[in-house]
């Protein structure tokens, strides 16, 4: 986390480590950060893509999806954390919901660390969540793309939202 | 028509749909017996419910969902109408309980309260079947036929607004979740 810069991480790489954990639905406010990924997503005939409004709404699709004895995952943009905190809390925290969440950066200089970053959009999202005591992650360049087996995992265990960052577009 | 009474004919036509209610239908859904099994209760996420009612729609389209949605709740979200009509969940019933109030927070109107045609919202964003209905009777007679058409449709039911608090089920949201998923998942 807080690395001073992140490189783009090829698409192939971060939907390899998705087809890994056996996931099933990816529910996306589509991201421009995880364009390229969307792209394989939504080309993958063994995962389906549900596509959504709102960020709140793909994280209660995401509750309803793993009920159902899906295995779901959300793609969205960390704008999309701000506009849903209600939804983190009432559903994914309160409701005790595996909400495993990859999040891309937008707007983030990525020459610079996310807390050097002059935007609120990239430099309060962190500590936002800090606040809100979900735990989170950041891909900053390929080595970093093993934090997406971690955090899925631990959103099964502790039964609630982890978020991995993507911080920089994905080529 | 009285909330308690749309709720039972609807309790008496769910036997193996999964539920999901929010906010004041919670309580008289529980009373009318369709809380019993594969049921889970959106308290805690105001205009949560319908959407939550997509994910189970999604994960198990063998099963019908009933979603028995408010009208505030729906307002709060109402861009998950084309969520569901771009799945093209077919066994997806999204119910709007209309009382054009916000009732729990004191009677205030809901915007465009004498204007807004929820079925009408629904048939626009693509939903394949949706119908208001305001009369019991005519409730009693056309609910089961309805309830067989192909998703999603939506039932804007229209209700009068109430002013007495129902004794409200003891609930464990957090519980409910890994309760539905072991029923669904054996």
């Amino acid at each position: 986390m807080n690395a001073t810069a992140a490189e783009s991480v090829p698409a192939e790489l971060l939907h390899d480590a998705i087809r890994e954990l056996g996931v099933t639905h990816v529910v996306t406010v589509p991201d421009t950060h995880q364009r390229t990924l969307l792209d394989r997503l939504y080309a993958d005939a063994d995962i389906r893509v549900v596509t959504v409004t709102t960020e709140d709404d793909a994280i209660g699709v995401n509750a309803g999806l793993h009920m159902g004895g899906a295995v779901p995952m959300l793609v969205i943009q960390q704008l999309g954390l701000f506009a849903s905190m209600n939804a983190l809390r009432g559903i994914a925290l309160d409701m005790n919901v595996p909400t495993f969440i990859l999040a891309g950066l937008f707007g983030r200089d990525v020459n610079k660390s996310t807390a050097e970053n002059r935007s609120r959009s990239v430099r309060l999202v962190e500590p936002l969540l800090d606040s809100m005591e979900i735990p989170h992650y950041a891909i900053d360049g390929p080595d970093d793309a093993g934090c997406i087996r971690t955090a899925f995992d631990q959103s099964r265990v502790v039964n609630g939202p982890v978020v991995v960052f993507v911080g920089a577009p994905t080529s | 028509m009285k909330r308690a009474e749309v709720l039972e004919l609807l309790a008496e036509q769910k036997a193996s749909a999964l539920s999901v209610a929010t906010m004041r239908a919670v309580a008289p859904w529980h009373a009318a017996g369709g809380g019993a099994s594969h049921h889970i209760d959106c308290m805690g996420c105001m205009g949560g419910a319908a959407s939550l009612g997509l994910g189970l729609a999604l994960a198990k389209p063998e099963r019908k969902v009933i979603v028995l949605d408010g009208d505030g709740s729906l307002l709060m979200q109402l861009g998950i109408l084309t969520s569901v009509a771009g799945t093209g969940a077919e066994n997806y019933y999204h119910v709007v309980l209309a009382n054009r109030v916000y009732e729990t927070s004191g009677h205030q109107p809901i915007p465009a309260s004498d204007k807004v045609d929820f079925a009408a919202l629904a048939r626009a964003a693509g939903y394949a079947h949706a119908e208001s209905f305001d009369d019991i009777g005519v409730l009693r007679e056309r609910l089961a036929g309805v309830l067989e058409r192909r998703g999603p449709v939506m039932l804007a039911l229209e209700i009068d607004p109430e002013f007495e608090r129902e004794q409200m089920p003891r609930l464990q949201p957090d519980k409910q979740i890994s309760v539905m998923r072991s029923q669904l998942t054996g």
